[in-house]
């Protein structure tokens, strides 16, 4: 860690993370330990009756790693807020690079926080999620 | 013409009351890569200072889904039933989360749903669900809330 959330300044970049290749076996295991069932996301006869070519990821596999970027450099107790908007699809076998910026610094309630930008990419440059999380910079 | 059942608007589940395991989490934590013994170990998450191994930022979803569950073993109508999403055509659209305090193993919590309301987009071809979750605790009042979009992809509605 380079630098702190007290210390940090707009446009800094936070250490990036690549998750993946992803693969079915993920799938499953994150159906299981999610509890999301949703079929589209598992069963490859069930992806095909609905049009698609192939299975594709849960979104919030990949918003996990969002969530693993603004945690693993300031600490889930300053952690007040993670959203995310799902642009793309994954696809099986995708590797995701999610980063992070500091876009924002500002006062809620008198005290600092943090908004960083988040983004995950997929290898061929498709960006999946455009989010962000606050962060307490007290 | 979309497939959502708009006539939810406005539904509010029963709380179902859900107990946060330490087991889950660290299997959730182990399967998103996240490395962090807080998550997994309980020894870790003491010597740090909390009660047991802690929930990750993602976790609320965990126990929505565990909450929509139990409370179809008591027979309560799932959320997404009673949207009446289509599985074959449901996109993910956003998902929010707001925290007001932090979820540990051991933990019993409430859950409650809401149909928040129904929109169009791009001339018809998507039509949105809005929902919002909250998971509370007894003593600590509101721990999470969650905001979500469900799509349904319209324009790859296959006749069968």
């Amino acid at each position: 860690m380079t630098f702190t959330p007290e210390m940090a300044k707009v446009g800094d970049i936070l250490p990036p993370l690549s998750f993946g290749p992803i693969t079915r076996t993920k799938l499953a295991l994150y159906a299981g330990a999610s509890g999301d069932h949703n079929p589209i996301h598992i069963d490859t006869d069930f992806a095909k009756k609905a049009g698609l070519q192939d299975v594709f990821a849960h979104g919030m596999l990949s918003m996990a790693q969002l969530g693993r970027v603004a945690t693993d450099w300031a600490g889930i107790d300053r952690l007040r807020g993670l959203s995310s908007r799902f642009t793309a699809l994954t696809p099986v076998g995708a590797t995701v690079t999610c980063e992070g910026r500091i876009a924002e610094k500002f006062e809620q309630d008198g005290a600092p926080m943090l908004r960083i930008a988040l983004t995950a990419t997929i290898d061929d440059g498709t960006q999946t999620l455009r989010g962000e999380a606050l962060i307490s910079a007290a | 013409m979309g497939l959502f059942d708009r006539s939810s608007v406005g539904h509010e589940s029963a709380p179902i009351s859900v107990v946060v395991e330490r087991g889950p989490i660290a299997f959730f934590a182990e399967t998103i890569g996240e490395t962090n013994p807080i998550h997994s170990d309980t020894e870790a998450a003491r010597s740090a200072g909390y009660p047991d191994v802690m929930a990750p930022p993602t976790y609320p979803v965990v126990l929505e889904m565990a909450a929509a569950k139990e409370g179809e073993r008591k027979e309560q109508t799932p959320i997404l039933e009673l949207i009446a999403a289509d599985m074959r055509y449901l996109l993910h659209g956003t998902e929010n989360y707001e925290y007001l305090g932090s979820i540990f193993a051991g933990d019993t919590v409430e859950v409650v749903s809401r149909v928040k309301g129904f929109s169009d987009a791009k001339g018809g071809q998507l039509e949105i669900a809005h929902l919002e979750m909250e998971i509370r605790h007894a003593d600590r009042g509101v721990l999470a809330i969650t905001h979500r979009d469900l799509i349904h992809r319209l324009s790859a509605k296959v006749t069968s």
